[in-house]
């Protein structure tokens, strides 16, 4: 993969393979006055539903249409409404030249997650507007085996023990001031700075954005049972949790 | 007033009915008027426990589908003057239990002058569970000093504070209480049983009593005797502290200490 020059010891930069999720427009009419009005009405109240989620435009239903694209409308249409038209696929290949000559890239292996319901790919990758300051949910009353909170979109602050089988979920940082003894998940929809904090860290399952670990492999002596954050880190290797006594 | 109180646990054989019995007959034994009632339709236990199974010919679901009337239904004890039990069906499952069925007999027990109400909860979390526990007011959490018991017994407090008539009516929650149950003081030193302080720790509820593990427990009940009858026996007598603590009075830990062999017992062998 790289091929420096011997001797060198540091890269300026290096060369990854790299996965992205995607919101697809399936563009269904050449006509973009129209789109735009369609955009208008189903967005326009809501300028920033996406939020600068990157756009992969994919024109098979157009591929037996002469009619081009017009590219230089359609690709400010869409910034506007905060996407980012990074790739074209399924167009013929006179639609995916131009494209090209757009600063598309062409992206025909891409797949829908649901290849029938591209209106449920759009609600995956783009979460409902939500309010600027969503305040941490605060549990007080002990969480117990079976039991399960969820802070959607914000933090989850609990002031009392969370017991074996019993599972704490937020999409942004987890607070524990009591022991944390049931799985805890931080960073549910993929927030890779979100962080769990713990008064005594003895958790079954402890995950950040997806990276987790369970206590078969017993947790470091200097945060077992003691006050502790665990965040993610990323490394040569991909991200890994980092495990952290608090004093 | 009466009291209901649900004796409960999630995990199956780790002593409620046991206990129910006991309790009932010791609450009975102080002059409070007490009713016991099986909730585990269709394994029905506590008549065998309480020596009255050939007693029984009307049930707790035979009321509830007013096929019979509670005095009818009522089985007055043999030992006891102010206890009496209402038995479970053998032969309905735990679906036959209805919300407002359980209410009405409860109800009706109530203005009939008993003051304590003891609901023998079968094992595990579905009807049956919920429904004996649905209309308590205070709940002994029965769990034996191992790992699997004390996960359920948590799961059980969790479904205590958020299933109950009081949880859903947001008004002062069930008082629970915990009860550990098969303790043996010598194989926690040993390590082989969870201590109280490791239980304590898990579930963080009122420590209300300690029944030690006793051969005179399955004694009692092949006899059909509550073990609270057997005298001088320490489970008996652990018992009673439970319900003198039940009822507000202070009372030490007892068998609570691991007892060393003596040396005349360690020269004979004897048990």
């Amino acid at each position: 993969m790289s091929s420096a020059a011997p001797g060198l010891t540091a890269h300026l930069f290096e060369v990854k393979s790299a996965q992205l999720p995607l919101v697809t427009l399936l563009l269904k009419s050449t006509h973009l006055n129209e789109v735009a009005n369609e955009l208008q009405q189903r967005y326009g109240n809501n300028p920033d539903f996406f939020a600068g989620d990157p756009l992969l435009i994919d024109l098979c239903v157009l591929r037996d249409s002469e009619e081009s694209v017009e590219w230089s409308f359609l690709l400010p249409l869409l910034r506007r409404y905060h996407l980012m038209p990074v790739a074209v696929k399924g167009g013929n290949p006179k639609q995916m030249q131009s494209a090209l000559q757009a600063g598309l890239a062409q992206a025909d292996e891409a797949t829908y997650i649901r290849a029938d319901a591209a209106g449920q790919t759009y609600a995956q990758a783009a979460p409902a507007p939500e309010p600027e300051l969503l305040p941490a949910l605060i549990v007080d009353k002990p969480l117990r085996s079976g039991q399960q909170v969820y802070a959607r979109g914000r933090d989850l602050v609990v002031l009392a023990m969370v017991n074996p089988g019993a599972e704490v979920i937020a999409d942004g940082h987890i607070h524990v001031f009591a022991p944390l003894r049931g799985k805890a998940i931080a960073g549910a929809r993929g927030y890779t700075d979100a962080r769990i904090f713990a008064a005594s860290l003895e958790a079954e399952l402890i995950s950040i954005a997806g990276v987790y670990r369970t206590s078969d492999k017993p947790l470091p002596a200097n945060v077992q049972g003691r006050p502790a954050q665990v965040r993610l880190q990323a490394g040569p290797d991909g991200e890994k949790l980092v495990l952290e006594p608090i004093n | 007033m009466a009291k209901i109180v649900v004796v409960t646990s999630g995990k199956g054989g780790v002593g409620k009915t046991t206990t129910s019995a006991s309790f009932a007959t010791g609450l009975a034994l102080k002059g409070f008027k007490t009713v016991v009632i099986d909730f585990d339709v269709g394994l029905r236990n506590l008549d065998l426990v309480m020596g009255c199974e050939r007693r029984v010919v009307y049930d707790f679901i035979n009321v509830i589908h007013n096929e019979a009337n509670l005095n009818q239904a009522l089985i007055k004890d043999k030992q006891c003057e102010n206890l009496y039990v209402l038995a479970a069906s053998q032969t309905r499952d735990k679906d036959a239990l209805t919300q407002e069925g359980v209410g009405r007999v409860l109800t009706e027990l109530a203005n009939m002058g008993f003051e304590y109400i003891v609901c023998d909860s079968p094992a595990g979390i579905e009807t049956g569970a919920l429904m004996a526990m649905h209309y308590a007011d205070e709940a002994l959490v029965v769990t034996n000093p191992e790992v699997s018991s004390v996960r359920d017994s948590d799961r059980i407090l969790g479904m205590l504070g958020s299933k109950t008539q009081r949880a859903i009516d947001g008004k002062e929650p069930v008082k629970e209480h915990l009860l550990i149950t098969r303790y043996n003081p010598n194989r926690v030193e040993e390590g082989q049983m969870l201590s109280l302080e490791d239980i304590h720790d898990i579930l963080r509820i009122e420590l209300i009593g300690v029944i030690p593990e006793s051969e005179i427990v399955l004694q009692a009940s092949n006899e059909g005797l509550p073990a609270i009858h057997k005298d001088g026996s320490d489970v008996s007598e652990a018992y009673k502290d439970l319900v003198d603590r039940f009822l507000g009075h202070e009372r030490p830990l007892r068998f609570v200490e691991a007892v060393k062999p003596g040396f005349f017992k360690r020269l004979f062998g004897g048990r």
